[in-house]
């Protein structure tokens, strides 16, 4: 489980008439990645390993 | 990679960290939670990386560092780089002083007397043997002080050792009975010994690793995302590195003594391998003390030496080199496409690492934010020399119970290449005059999948509240100062100060420019509304990224029920 870091900055109020269904509009895609190599070694790296190797996502490996 | 083809079970397995440099190793294993580096019989825990063979006798480590002055024929030294090379792709620059290199059959060898009898045929020996022999020494080290056979290792290697490399030195590994759990890169092994405590180890930061050696200097650019590593640029340089300074040292003193008796020390060889080692020695102090001594008994011709020098007058005689260091450093900041501002943390590592000029010319160049981590600019530094060593005993660790195939399995290309975000993500907020501000939720070069959460204040009176996902980057911003309206009436202390140093005021110009890291809002993913937020309330947000660069987020008000989820 990753930590939870809290940000003195307060959010925007919503503004007038916004709307959308649930709550929640999508708006637009990531823009660009690069491959890289991540570095074998550390202790979250063995998390990342076996979240990959047995396709568990982030939540069922915290389980 | 690892080799685990031993058939060792993995619960039989003592494992140990190794770093194998070409001037200096060391061994270090997990001792009750904390890393204890070994010392050898000698009482060394920086081992010099040398064999030799006298009088039918085999040394390695400091004692065999001393060969070389009266035996550098039975002395090998500096062959770490060659293992896994062909003859011709090597540099022998630094083995003129011991056994020199040669091409038997196409592998790099080194022919000695391995027998004591006078008429004894020499050996012709590969580098894999000698690089066998020399861990078999190490081996044997850490087994006797552990009191229990070491079976395997961790061995750090540089971020530039090829794949053959690689076999080659888990070949020569196993000839020492020594089983290769994993090779690791001498950088990230550093950063590793920093984060050995749990605290340190996820916070998101940009890492410099300055390896200052020996023969070489390597420097990496690592992005440190939740506890993840990735390698963003490299350099390797063989001409600043310790070697440099010593020879600094050496051209320094024997000026000095040709000045008293016309003869230059440097023109025989044992007098120059005299003067390496003192140089050497000298070298060290001066990262210590102010002033270090230089003595050698019958340098030249008989002659007894005796010198003194100060740190400031090595520093500048040795200016030029101390400088290679920082252009160094600066170089593979800016092939990372970073600036220095971008960079949280400077670790150096590595022996010549130990010299303060070096970490203070660094400093120089980082803003204040930046913490270089050195003995001479941070109180809580690790030891250079102990970095990588380190850091492998920590990964010896983790790994060792581990069976070799699930090793392989999770250092494998498919797991370890994915995609790594450009631009940061993250969530429009509010500064304190109410402008639209970015914070970065997950910083630029986080590999994914990724997940992170912050929380943020909602707006004071509660309500309604905007959550604005958007993509973000930075840019620096140069502050251009007011300019400054030279006082008519200036007084005379400050006319004096101009006067009496020039060098003050040159610098007092170049602090009239600021510069400053800025995030700018890009492009915007989603938007989302947490209604009815309580008066002082916190949101929460929690973003995820998917290996298929699905976006996930969920917000809610902390404490509250419920909450949006959406998924771009
Ligand atoms: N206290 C010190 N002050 C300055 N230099 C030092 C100090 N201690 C060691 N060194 C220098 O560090 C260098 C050795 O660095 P290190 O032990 O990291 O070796 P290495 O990784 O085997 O080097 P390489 O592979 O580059 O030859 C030598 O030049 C040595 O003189
Ligand atoms: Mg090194």
């Amino acid at each position: 489980m990753t930590a939870t870091i809290t940000i003195s900055r307060a959010l925007p109020a919503l503004p007038q008439g916004w709307e959308a269904e649930k709550d929640f509009k999508k708006v637009g895609k990531i823009s660009g990645t690069t491959e890289r190599t991540i570095e074998p070694v550390g202790p979250l790296f063995l998390s990342h390993a076996e979240r990959l190797i047995h396709k568990r996502t982030f939540s069922e490996h915290d389980r | 990679m690892s080799a685990g083809k031993t058939g060792l079970k993995a619960e039989d397995r003592k494992a140990i960290g190794i770093t194998l440099g070409n001037s200096n190793s060391s061994i270090a294993y997990l001792k009750e939670d904390n890393v204890e580096v070994i010392a050898n019989e000698d009482g060394d825990r920086q081992i010099p990386t040398v064999l030799s063979y006298v009088d039918g006798d085999e040394y390695y480590g400091q004692q065999a560092k001393a060969f070389l002055v009266r035996q550098p024929k039975q002395t090998v030294a500096y062959f770490r780089d060659f293992l896994g090379k062909e003859f011709k792709d090597i540099d022998p620059t630094h083995n003129h002083a011991s056994v020199h290199p040669e091409d038997a059959n196409g592998a790099v060898s080194f022919t000695l007397k391995e027998k004591a009898e006078e008429d004894a045929a020499p050996s012709t020996l590969s580098v894999s043997e000698i690089t066998s022999r020399y861990l078999r020494r190490l081996v044997t080290a850490a087994s006797d002080y552990r009191g229990e056979k070491v079976t395997s290792a961790v061995i750090t290697v540089p971020t530039n050792f090829s794949e053959k490399q690689k076999s080659a030195l888990v070949e020569a590994a196993a000839a020492a009975d020594l089983e290769v759990l994993q090779m690791i890169s001498e950088p990230v092994s550093a950063i590793l010994a920093y984060n050995a405590k749990p605290e340190v180890a996820n916070v998101d930061k940009i890492v410099v690793v300055a390896d200052l050696g020996g023969t070489r200097s390597d420097v990496a650019v690592v992005a440190q995302r939740g506890g993840l590593y990735t390698i963003l640029a490299t350099e390797h340089d063989y001409e600043f590195a310790g070697y440099a300074l010593d020879k600094v040292l050496i051209d320094h003193f024997a000026k000095e003594f040709i000045k008293k008796h016309s003869i230059d020390p440097r023109e025989d060889a044992r007098s120059l391998a005299k003067l390496k080692l003192e140089a050497e020695q000298t070298k060290k102090a001066l990262s210590l003390g102010n002033n270090a001594s230089f003595s050698i008994e019958s340098l030249a011709q008989g002659i007894d030496f005796q010198s003194t020098i100060n740190r400031l007058r090595y520093e500048t005689v040795g200016r030029t080199v101390l400088g290679g260091f920082t252009r160094l450093v600066e170089s593979v900041i800016k092939k990372a496409g970073l600036d220095p501002l971008d960079v949280d943390e400077v670790i150096l590592s590595g022996g010549t690492s130990h010299t303060p000029r070096i970490a203070h010319n660094l400093r120089a160049i980082f803003p204040e934010s930046t913490s270089i981590l050195a003995p001479s600019t941070s109180a809580n530094a690790i030891n250079p020399s102990e970095l990588a060593v380190r850091g492998a005993a920590l990964q010896a660790s983790l790994i060792e119970g581990r069976e070799a195939e699930e090793i392989e399995q999770a250092t494998h290309p498919a797991v370890t290449t994915v995609p790594h975000l450009t631009n940061a993500i993250g969530v429009v907020s509010l500064g304190t005059d109410g402008e639209e501000i970015f914070t970065p939720i997950i910083a630029p070069e986080t590999s994914v999948p990724a997940r992170r959460t912050v929380r943020f204040d909602a707006p004071q009176q509660g309500g309604d509240v905007l959550i604005k996902i958007a993509e973000g980057n930075t840019h620096i911003k140069v502050i251009k100062p007011e300019p400054k309206v030279k006082s008519t009436n200036a007084t005379v202390e400050d006319a004096k100060d101009s006067d009496d140093d020039s060098e003050d005021e040159d610098s007092e110009e170049e602090e009239e420019e600021k510069r400053e890291k800025v995030w700018k809002v890009g492009s915007t993913l989603a938007e989302a509304a947490v209604r009815g937020t309580k008066s002082g309330a916190k949101v929460e947000v929690t973003i995820i990224i998917g290996a298929d660069l699905s976006v996930k987020v969920e917000c809610r008000e902390v404490g509250g029920k419920g909450g949006v989820r959406g998924t771009i």
